[in-house]
């Protein structure tokens, strides 16, 4: 009985991870077709002839196939978006993880008015729909003269991922046994000593959580790089492959091969960080 | 070489008065146990004793030194958490030697200290692990050598046995006495566990509701209780406490007259303490017993509990040896051992009799 209810959740597993993965990998099989196999009728599941051409297009430019009279083709802008992308997801993890982890500390750990107040505005602050803000944002970024810029759009991203991190780090500090710092002082060590040397190193699962968080969002967003960004070699890469597709058709190949090469920073990332986030949580530290 | 000398200390938090004019005088190279129940400011006043905790009003000096400004790290004090707090993300060699690390003490005399210790407590194979890796005894080591590591004046221990199972705790006990006889380190223990205190101190200081009740060796505590509480607190099972008058020098309970002398000047209407160890069976008739029936017998062990109903709601129990039987219900008289009556007056709770 319990062999057949196994089983049958394995099976739902395997289905469930199929549907999941299906996206991926047609992206996958289509940005290995020739451009002739991808709109053939029916479809191939898995390419007839496997060809990289998509991806010596995007990585590689100099596409012969580039339509006479316009200027660069889009493709030639892709290594420029996918930095572009590195930089502004990048910056603006690590700006929300150092001011999320200091503020949440301090949320914690020092008295002050509106201490329990703050968690949970900016959870609320979290949950308006970022489209209600993206104008007023934007105003602000016009005034500021930043809009077009990378750091404007970094800004931008660490106003929409904050919230959030402050949040996660402060439910995660709040379970940080407080004793282990006072041992720690009792030890004869500086508060700088004693957040550096034993608070980090407890929060460091949570710190990661965090940052894998603000990446995605930053790494995913496309409504704040279609409003901010303008210039073709600065957009971000989810704004930028959105000119594989001119109007009447789509380049489909070179749209998949983007998005498989899209997920790769994101394969990488988990690929480290799925250790420690499992590793090491503070269990131990206190009786029992 | 270092006494603690505590005096008028006051601790509020908020309107919540935790602890209340408290002075105290800890000597150099003793045990010290702070005794009470639970609530009553003990792990409080260790953590204001470590600098954790500001006080209200008062002072707090070692030796000569006032140290109440001092910051917990300048007060050369090592500290066992009830909770142990170990850190978990450092193994067990850098868990002891965290304190000597930053202090900047050199490696090759850190890893010797280390070494030392670690040997002494017997968890020199778990060095490398990390806390979580350990079982509750060898954590508490791992706390306590921590604290000896350092060579600190004084230990504070708050209630470092009280997660350890009946038979860890007991062996442990000895293991701590042992450790302050050999280092002679002054240490301040906290408990609430009566056992703990009276076979690991020198001194006891019993607490509750954030005044002291008594300080006295051992010995002082349960023989002569300086009050209502600490003879209520001290001994188990408790001691026994009831109504009793006294008329024209005579001492009567429940109608039946006591030979016990009453101090001079004492009330009319008094308390009367008496352990149930204090108390012997004799048949019901005799001089100098109280009469009653038998209400509950209970065996605990080599012992027998007999607790005897004297009038309704008023109740003695006698702890004797188990081969003396009785039956529920059957009339029955306790004999007490006059030398070891108690007497408090009703009013304040002082003892009456703890003086002589
Ligand atoms: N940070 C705090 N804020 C407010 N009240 C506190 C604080 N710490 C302790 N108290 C109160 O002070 C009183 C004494 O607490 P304390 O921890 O010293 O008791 P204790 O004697 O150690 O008890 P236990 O045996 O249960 O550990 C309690 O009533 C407690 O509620
Ligand atoms: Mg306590």
């Amino acid at each position: 009985m319990n062999r057949w209810l196994a089983a049958l959740l394995y099976a739902l597993l395997c289905a469930v991870t199929f549907v999941v993965c299906f996206p991926l990998l047609w992206a996958i099989s289509t940005s290995l077709k020739p451009k002739e196999e991808i709109f053939r009728w029916p479809p191939t599941l898995l390419p007839e002839r496997f060809t990289f051409e998509s991806y010596r297009e995007l990585l590689f430019g100099g596409s012969a196939a580039s339509a006479p009279g316009a200027g660069t083709p889009p493709s030639d802008f892709f290594l420029h978006w996918f930095a572009n992308s590195i930089i502004v997801s990048v910056g603006s993890t690590v700006i929300s993880i150092t001011v999320a982890t200091l503020a949440a500390y301090s949320l914690t750990r020092f008295r002050f008015f509106g201490q329990r107040a703050v968690p949970y505005v900016a959870i609320m602050g979290y949950m308006i729909p970022s489209v209600i803000f993206v104008f007023p944002m934007f105003l602000t970024l016009v005034e500021l003269d930043l809009t077009d810029t990378l750091l404007g759009l970094t800004l931008g991203y660490v106003c929409i991922t904050l919230p959030f991190c402050l949040w996660l780090m402060w439910a995660f500090f709040r379970g940080v046994p407080l004793e282990i710092e006072e041992a720690a002082l009792v030890d004869g060590a500086s508060r700088l000593q004693v957040f550096r040397q034993i608070v980090l190193p407890v929060a460091l699962p949570g710190i990661i959580a965090a940052s894998i968080f603000a990446f995605i969002v930053s790494w995913n967003d496309y409504l704040f790089g279609r409003v901010f960004m303008n210039s073709m070699e600065l957009l971000p890469l989810t704004v930028g492959v959105m000119h594989f597709f001119d109007g009447t058709h789509v380049d489909w190949g070179l749209m998949m091969a983007s998005s498989v090469l899209m997920t790769v920073p994101m394969a990488i990332l988990f690929g480290f960080m799925q250790r420690h986030l499992v590793a090491g949580f503070g269990a131990g530290a206190v009786k029992g | 070489m270092t006494d603690v000398v505590i005096s008028g200390l006051s601790k509020s938090f908020g309107s919540n008065r935790v602890l209340q004019s408290l002075d105290l005088r800890v000597p150099s190279r003793q045990f010290v146990t702070l005794l009470g129940p639970s609530g009553c400011g003990k792990t409080t006043l260790l953590r204001l004793i470590a600098g954790l905790e500001k006080s209200s009003q008062g002072e707090i000096r070692f030796g000569e030194k006032r140290v109440d400004t001092l910051a917990p790290g300048d007060r050369n004090i090592a500290m066992v958490f009830q909770s142990y707090a170990l850190y978990p993300t450092m193994s067990v060699a850098r868990n002891i030697g965290y304190g000597l690390e930053v202090r900047r003490i050199g490696k090759p005399e850190r890893t010797a200290r280390i070494g030392a210790v670690a040997k002494v407590l017997e968890i020199l194979h778990l060095l490398a692990r990390k806390p979580k890796a350990l079982s509750g005894g060898q954590r508490q080591r791992v706390a306590l050598g921590r604290a000896m590591v350092r060579k600190p004046d004084i230990f504070l221990m708050d209630e470092p046995l009280s997660n350890l199972d009946a038979k860890l705790r007991a062996a442990m006990r000895g293991e701590l006495r042992r450790f302050h006889l050999d280092l002679g380190t002054t240490t301040i223990y906290v408990t609430h566990d009566q056992l703990e205190a009276m076979t690991m101190s020198d001194l006891v200081v019993v607490m509750n509701e954030g005044v002291v009740q008594q300080i006295g060796t051992p010995e002082e505590v349960y023989a002569r209780p300086a009050n209502l509480f600490v003879a209520g607190f001290i001994g188990t099972p408790p001691m026994n406490l009831v109504p009793a008058r006294h008329e024209g020098g005579v001492l009567s309970v429940a109608g039946a007259k006591l030979p016990v002398a009453v101090p001079p000047g004492a009330p009319a209407e008094l308390i009367l303490g008496i352990r149930p160890q204090d108390l012997g069976v004799a048949r019901p008739g005799d001089a100098g017993t109280i009469p009653g029936k038998v209400w509950m017998v209970e065996l605990i062990g080599s012992e027998r509990l007999i607790e005897m109903e004297v009038a309704p709601k008023l109740r003695l129990t006698a702890e004797v040896r188990a081969r003396q039987r009785a039956a529920i219900d059957d009339a029955i008289a306790f004999r007490p051992d006059p030398a070891q009556i108690h007497l408090f007056d009703p009013a304040t709770g002082a003892s009456l009799t703890a003086a002589r």
